[in-house]
């Protein structure tokens, strides 16, 4: 049974994409005269994009598409795909715009079309509330723990100020504890893991100290399409003024969306 | 296929964090020994000196220790503990979870070479006139320690190794400096390569080492009979 409904499942695909390759929906007139939106998102990056329990994908990106599809008035069709397949599966036309945590990269741009930001992902350093921590400077003399191997604490090595003493931990769950059991002054922890441990831990005495590193990240279009992407830019432009981005933002990751992010 | 040769050139240039790392596994281990076998030798001698209703603390503390993961003893010290008010250093945390933990396993080991003193012993060294104490030193501890000491050598090259995990409460000791290399070179196999022939090095070092101690302090008799238990102590002792 399995094997079959495997099978019956290839096969859908296969018609599916010979069918639809012939129809490359690259305007936005061709969009509104399909009557939907195919959107590309991540399959596991929360909280912005993830198959959540009921089975069906949710996270800041796939409420910021419904909101493109409202815009646009055409239903939003999600498809999930995992870090390595966003951007093939733009290429090949099995989506039409990917919201898909990418960070506009020289490289990814050398293949797709990117809209300015429409989020930022980031890591912070995180201390007491009460501590006087606001800047890389302030962390000389303390002792801030950092999960082996990432961004951050490549960053804190090269950049961190004389005195600072680094702790490295095997993971950020580990960090984090560090940080409760006070065996650290403060840590810098990716904001989403802050952010998981203050929903389970309420009550907890800490904070955001600043942002330590942001990566932005960008809507996909197919290249070319250059009228597509600019109303995009304007849709993300709009949403930016009218408070709908930073609003998510603040449902997703619990705290403002940067005033400023980059513009391209 | 992948084919990929080794290149150890930035290993070889994060030498000296794998130095540093070197000399904090030394220093904890030699530290873990020395308390660690403390705590074993009274542990054990308390034990079998005490009343038959007054041995489960030592028990109890040998189970609990020799039953439960390293990792757990260190992750209940460095972060456990911080929640009643008692706060260690990494260094400090690992010291004392490669104590009690190596201490309970020395425990069992001097437990067994105790009670491989036959009571005939005791008999005769108090018709002897010898008095308890002096039957407990002479009879049963010295003998017993003598008895054991390879089975002890062990142990404590095995603590030598187990002295890795440290690396989970921060602890920059060989495997957390190569961890840390590790994730900023993705040279996994060349750093693992580098720190395996340290921990060899380590271990055969410290193995002569305690084959000296081992030689040079029992005196006379007990001395053959070490020679005995471990013949390639002759070969060492030839070559002085």
């Amino acid at each position: 049974m399995k094997v079959l409904s495997k099978l019956f499942a290839c096969l859908v695909v296969v018609l599916a994409t010979t069918w639809t390759s012939a129809v490359f929906a690259q305007s936005v007139n061709d969009l509104i005269a399909s009557g939907k939106i195919r959107i590309g998102v991540n399959s596991a990056a929360p909280p912005f994009s993830f198959i959540g329990t009921s089975g069906k994908v949710d996270g800041y990106d796939v409420e910021v598409g419904r909101k493109i599809a409202e815009f646009l008035g055409v239903e939003a069709e999600f498809v999930a795909y995992p870090t390595a397949g966003r951007i093939p599966a733009l290429e090949s036309d099995k989506i039409d715009i990917a919201i898909a945590t990418l960070t506009p990269t020289p490289a990814r741009a050398k293949v797709v079309m990117f809209t300015i930001p429409y989020v930022t992902f980031g890591s912070s350093i995180i201390s007491a509330k009460d501590s006087a921590i606001n800047s890389l400077e302030d962390l000389a003399g303390k002792k801030v723990g950092v999960a082996r191997g990432t961004p951050q604490e490549v960053k804190l090595t090269d950049e961190g100020p004389k005195g600072m003493d680094i702790a490295r931990f095997d993971d950020d769950a580990i960090t984090m504890q560090a940080l409760v059991a006070g065996q650290v002054d403060a840590i810098a922890v990716p904001d989403t893991i802050f952010i998981e441990f203050a929903k389970s831990r309420p009550g907890h005495s800490f904070d955001f100290k600043f942002s330590l590193q942001n990566f932005f990240m960008s809507v996909a279009v197919r290249k070319d399409a250059f009228e597509l992407q600019q109303w995009l830019n304007t849709v993300i432009s709009f949403m930016k003024v009218t408070g709908d981005l930073t609003q998510l933002y603040e449902k997703w990751v619990g705290k403002p969306l940067p005033a400023i992010m980059p513009e391209f | 296929m992948i084919i990929f040769g080794l290149n150890f050139g930035p290993v070889v240039a994060a030498a000296p964090a794998l130095i540093d790392g070197l000399w904090l596994t030394i220093t904890i281990s030699f530290a873990a020994i020395v308390f660690g076998g403390s705590v074993g030798l009274a542990a054990a001698v308390g034990r079998s000196l005490a009343p038959r209703r007054l041995k489960w603390p030592v028990d109890v503390y040998v189970e609990v220790m020799r039953n439960t993961p390293l990792l757990i003893q260190l992750y209940i010290i460095f972060l456990g503990l911080p929640a009643l008010g008692i706060r260690f250093s990494p260094i400090e945390a690992s010291i004392i979870g490669l104590t009690i933990n190596t201490g309970a396993y020395c425990t069992e080991i001097f437990r067994a070479g105790i009670e491989s003193i036959h009571r005939s012993q005791i008999e005769a060294g108090l018709s002897l006139g010898l008095s308890r104490l002096q039957v407990v030193r002479y009879v049963v501890v010295v003998p017993a320690i003598i008895g054991v000491w390879p089975a002890l050598v062990s142990q404590f090259i095995l603590l030598t190794l187990a002295s890795s995990v440290c690396s989970f409460i921060s602890l920059e000791e060989i495997s957390g400096a190569a961890y840390t290399i590790q994730s900023a070179t993705f040279l996994n196999f060349e750093v693992y390569i580098v720190i395996g022939a340290m921990y060899l090095l380590l271990a055969a070092g410290l193995k002569s080492l305690l084959r000296l101690v081992g030689l040079y302090s029992f005196p006379g008799p007990s001395r053959r009979s070490l020679k005995k238990a471990m013949p390639s102590a002759t070969a060492v002792r030839a070559q002085l």
